[in-house]
């Protein structure tokens, strides 16, 4: 690693402590890890700037949120702060329909720039999105990975890079050339093309905060329980209650649908379903036997794995691209869900 | 710290977190073993080290404990040759270790541990505080803090050279926070030329080796009163060298580096007259509060003593003596000690200078891997000022950032519990005959059994296409009536009950990595006897389930053929996804030989996992219990027979084992789509063949050689990214080596299987 240059970079926007602050909202699979370290790399060994980077996840989980935090400042400035970066300059969303699930937007003011990987409109993503106000720059990330080979993570960056006004997408793309460049030296064009796109192709408008929606403020303990009402010994009473969970945005852009008139009822889907989707109901056969019978997939849990596509033998269960799909009118909810009391 | 440029030592500049500066510094050391096992988050040590050794960087020997315990043990082992030695662990693992930290300092052989500051169970927590490293305070061993990755670095250089100093001869302990440091990556820089690390530590073999024929010596004899007592004055008086020599190491490692650590670590300390104590990643955090308070006026400074053992007492009287208020803040509690331990030892040290005046306030933080802000280092900062102010203490002793939480809400049941009926539709039915001991099940058949509730409920956060769920519903489809379960630490575990959720519809208990078994045990024992005593009616009938993955048969062992041998009323159900999968892949034993894992790199100098895969069904089949038995969710008739088989015999003979094999598509590098495909074809190759002992007889269920279905091991390897490379011709002698060991155990299977004694 070459040691890090002089610069006379001079960074647009800074916290009070001198730094600009970048938090990539994601979930795991789509690389948000990498892009951080990436992105504080490229300032720190590629412009002689100071940074620091980590991000917010737990265990080995793919499709679980992931946060990512990137602080950049002056070469002199000290980095002493461990936290997550709560106001950020640039927030940066991965997956559109993490939004359902994790307040993303909180810390987020009108002199934040927002960048999101959609196939919409900066005006039809305000609205999804109740953003309060300032620049919201939208780009088909996902697009353009497919089309280049590359990954999400990639487009993203290079967004990133032109709505910081500051960070130099030479250093970027030298970064992503001596990541990728050792092991996996046939992804490395591909991935700059991306790149290069996502700098280019991304869409910014600016919306002046007129009231329409409210600013959210960074939460720091969002919790109902503490140690006033929660039970002793760390003890859960609420037995199976998981199932308030929304799991539909660690789906990757792909679901199975169910054609009844093919089904046979065999049941072997369930048996492949690791998280439970599929609705049976009793009922009676053709021959006045008592049986079950397949309703339909429970799509608020469903990942997206597609193993009952796999396993199906008549094929009544088929791959297809969810946006081709309203999910919500297919979905055919377990008989629990009117019954969890709130 | 002071930093100074040597213009003739180069050194690189980087962009590295902590995890990767230890790993770089214990490279560049060399040392001669690593003895581990891995625990978030020191995991990336032996990971990037097994990478680097991968590609040739550097020599260390990195064997893999079967837990923390015998991690130690390796360690302990190898030092007495001689040896230099390195381990890397956290908390569970610390604990799990720390009968062999007093022995390794009692008998006084040096070595390098790197502890990754978190928290201490249960409940289980990942994320950092000190109350593990302040368990080994009393373990005999130097203890020094670093805190960012550039310390990382260096402590572990430094740490080697005062260990093994002829008059110290003490183990040394680095610690850093888990998380805040581990894996937050700053602007670092190392020597560029590894001698110049090596040539500072020197070659420093001890008077003492357990190798050496010409001297035959005896390491750890009986020794009574009168002697301990020397033996541990001896101990104390190399703590007392060590505490003497410190300044001359940290000095001379500054004559190289340019980077100046003191014994202490002082923030505008020189005037100040309020001070905050706090430690590692949370420091420099105050840093920055400290300067925020002196621009309103508030004299004010932070301290952090780089090393705690020995604990710096004259230093700290010395910093101390013109302070009027002080907060220490703790990232751990001494529970009933009325603070952590460093409030509780520099309060002890303050009173040992007559003249100390000083106000101590004592808080606890960040536990937990709670967020410390600077606005909390303020906080704690002005809470000493108006101490100083009132001229007295009226908190002596509190708690910073505990919340009580929204008293409107009380958590309660959300579904009514399962019942009974519920969970005994009667579509299977169980009988043996009396006389031949032959079982007659009927009704196990695909779609009736879609009716059977679901004991883990959806909504757990599983990777898309876990193996582990289908696998354990297609079982507890054959499992009538009440169940209670127990899981080991792993992926099952930590998918299923994130706080303060769970998927859990039964009541599910989880105590440690490796004590499963046991503890299950004592759930059953327990119960059967508060039965006996009247206290819980006989007519409740519960079957207990004890889930774990391979890792905790692993560290879990011994547990397992203990609980075994006492023969407990229980079902020890194995899910295998050949590896450590909850904490980032690593090797288990039950990985088979070559495959890929992030502690088996395959590269230029290694080519995946050396040994051949364990066989857990036969290590347990040898304790003699009555039902063993494998299976695999996609042959779910013959799995579905076996839970059935096994509640029986659960109920009625004593313990029960079974192994699943499961796909990990996320670790073994494989599309989601097909995992029951990979499964398949390991039981087509015959890798993973589908058999039950019951009694000691062997029988096959399925056997793909009568179907004319039996396969190459590689058409099976060839699916999953962790093994495509046995494909190549460079790898071709481990691809046969893995078809003869499967090919030899499957014949001998057969053998079991045709002959009644076998």
């Amino acid at each position: 690693m070459e040691s890090g240059k002089t610069t006379s970079v001079i960074i647009p926007k800074k916290s009070q402590q001198g730094f600009f602050e970048i938090r990539m909202e994601s979930i795991g699979g789509l690389g948000a890890n990498v892009a951080g370290k990436i992105l504080a790399e490229a300032g720190v060994l590629g412009m002689g700037l100071n940074g620091s980077n980590f991000s917010s996840y737990g265990s080995e989980k793919k499709g679980a949120p992931v946060k990512a935090h990137v602080r950049l400042c002056d070469s002199d400035t000290p980095i002493r702060n461990n936290s997550p970066v709560e106001n950020p300059h640039i927030l940066a969303i991965f997956h559109e329909s993490l939004i359902k699930i994790v307040p993303v937007l909180q810390g987020v003011g009108p002199d934040s720039t927002v960048m999101m990987n959609t196939t919409k409109t900066p005006n039809e993503t305000r609205g999804i999105l109740k953003l309060h106000g300032g620049y919201l720059g939208c780009l088909d990330a996902l697009g353009i990975a497919m089309a280049e080979k590359s990954r999400v993570n990639i487009p993203m960056l290079g967004a990133i890079c032109k709505l910081s006004g500051f960070i130099d997408p030479d250093a970027l793309r030298g970064t992503i050339k001596n990541v990728f460049g050792r092991k996996y030296p046939q992804t490395v064009p591909g991935n700059l093309k991306a790149f290069d796109r996502g700098y280019n192709e991304v869409k910014v408008e600016f919306f002046p905060p007129d009231g329409k929606y409210p600013y959210q403020p960074f939460i720091r303990n969002p919790s109902r329980l503490g140690y006033m009402n929660q039970p002793i010994g760390g003890i859960i009473v609420s037995a199976g209650i998981t199932k308030e969970k929304d799991l539909s945005p660690s789906r990757m852009g792909f679901i199975p649908v169910l054609d009844l008139e093919t089904c046979t009822h065999c049941g072997e889907c369930d048996y492949a379903c690791p998280d439970y989707c599929f609705v049976w109901e009793k009922g009676v056969s053709k021959t006045g036997k008592k049986a079950i019978f397949l309703k339909g997939i429970d799509y608020q849990y469903c990942k997206g794995c597609l193993q009952c596509v796999w396993i199906c033998k008549p094929r009544a269960l088929t791959t297809v691209k969810e946006s081709d799909y309203n999910v919500d009118e297919i979905t055919v909810p377990h008989p629990f869900r009117k019954k969890l009391t709130k | 710290m002071d930093t100074e440029t040597r213009e003739d030592i180069k050194q690189e500049t980087d962009f590295l977190s902590g995890n990767e500066m230890a790993s770089l510094a214990a490279s560049q050391i060399d040392f001669h073993v690593m003895g581990y096992y891995p625990i978030t988050p020191s995991t990336e040590i032996a990971e990037n080290l097994d990478e680097m050794k991968a590609e040739g960087e550097h020599d260390i020997l990195l064997i893999p404990g079967e837990g923390e315990h015998g991690a130690a043990a390796i360690c302990y082992g190898a030092s007495t040759t001689g040896a230099r030695v390195f381990n890397a662990t956290s908390a569970q693992g610390l604990l799990y270790a720390m009968e062999q930290l007093p022995v390794q300092s009692g008998t006084r052989f040096p070595m390098l541990l790197d502890v990754v500051a978190r928290s201490v169970s249960g409940p289980l927590d990942i994320r950092c505080d000190h109350s593990d490293i302040m368990m080994a305070l009393n373990c005999g061993w130097i203890i020094l803090m670093a805190k960012d990755p550039q310390a990382a670095y260096d402590m572990n250089i430094i740490g080697v050279k005062i260990g093994e100093l002829e008059d110290v001869r003490l183990p040394v302990i680095v610690c850093y926070d888990g998380f805040f440091t581990s894996h937050q990556k700053r602007r670092v820089q190392y020597f560029s030329d590894k001698m110049v690390v090596q040539n500072y530590v020197g070659f420093h073999p001890p008077k003492y080796i357990s190798i050496d024929v010409k001297n035959p010596i005896t390491i750890g004899p009986y020794m009574n009163d009168p002697d301990l007592i020397n033996n541990k004055k001896q101990q104390s008086m190399a703590m007392e060298m060590a505490y003497n020599r410190l300044a001359e190491v940290f000095d001379s490692y500054y004559q190289i580096s340019g980077r100046r650590y003191g014994i202490l670590d002082t923030y505008m300390m020189e005037d100040a007259d309020i001070a905050l104590v706090i430690l590692n990643s949370a420091f420099e955090t105050s840093k920055e509060a400290v300067d925020r308070l002196r621009a309103e006026g508030f004299k004010v400074g932070v301290m952090m003593p780089n090393v705690i053992r020995p604990f710096p007492v004259k230093e700290i009287r010395e910093c101390m003596k013109n302070i009027r208020a002080l907060c220490v803040a703790d990232r751990q509690e001494s529970f009933g000690g009325w603070g952590g331990n460093m409030s509780i030892e520099i309060k002890a040290a303050l009173k040992d200078d007559p003249d100390n005046k000083t106000l101590i306030i004592s808080r606890v933080y960040g536990l937990g891997g709670k967020e410390f802000y600077v606005e909390d280092a303020m906080d704690m900062l002005k809470e000493a000022s108006d101490v100083a102010k009132k001229g007295k203490v009226e908190i002596p002793f509190e708690y910073v950032g505990a919340t009580p939480g929204d008293l409107s809400y009380t958590p309660g049941q959300k579904q009514s519990p399962m019942t009974k009926e519920e969970t005994s539709p009667g579509i299977i039915s169980l009988n043996r005959d009396a006389q031949t001991g032959k079982f007659d099940i009927k009704g196990v058949s695909g779609r009736p059994l879609n009716e059977m509730p679901k004991r883990i409920s959806q909504g757990h956060s599983a990777c898309s296409g876990c193996g582990i769920f289908p696998g354990l519903d297609t079982f507890f489809k054959g499992i009538q009536g009440h169940v209670v379960v127990l899981f080991q630490t792993g992926c099952g575990m930590v998918v299923t009950t994130g706080y303060p959720y769970t998927s859990h519809n039964v009541t599910y208990i989880h105590n440690l990595f490796q004590s499963g078994a046991p503890t299950l045990g004592g759930v059953v024992d327990a119960f059967k006897e508060r039965q006996r005593r009247g206290e819980i009616p006989r007519s409740e009938d519960i079957t207990f389930v004890m889930v774990t993955g391979d890792g905790g048969m692993d560290i879990g062992m011994g547990h397992a053929i203990g609980a075994a041998l006492r023969n407990h009323n229980m079902i020890i159900l194995e899910y295998d996804n050949q590896g450590y999968m909850n904490t980032g892949a690593q090797l288990s034993f039950s990985t088979p030989m070559g495959h890929a894992t992030s502690t088996s790199h395959v590269g230029p100098y290694q080519s995946g996992h050396k040994l051949h895969h364990k066989d857990t069904p036969q290590i347990m089949a040898a304790c003699n219990i009555n039902y063993v038995f494998t299976g695999i969710a996609t042959q779910y008739r013959d799995l579905i027979k076996k839970a059935a088989k096994a509640q029986y015999f659960a109920k009625n003979e004593g313990l029960v084992y079974g192994k699943l094999l499961i796909a990990c598509p996320l670790e073994w590098k494989s599309e989601e789509k097909i995992g029951l495909e990979i499964i398949q074809a390991a039981v087509d190759s015959c890798f993973f063949p589908l058999y039950e002992i019951e009694h000691g007889i062997t029988n096959i269920t399925y056997n793909p050689e009568d179907k004319g279905k039996k396969t190459p091991v590689t058409e099976w390897l060839k699916l999953m990214g962790k093994t495509r490379h046995l494909l190549k011709p460079e790898y071709k002698d481990v691809a046969e080596s893995v078809q003869k060991e499967v090919d030899r155990r499957w014949e001998r299977l057969k053998a079991m299987h045709e002959h009644p004694l076998l």
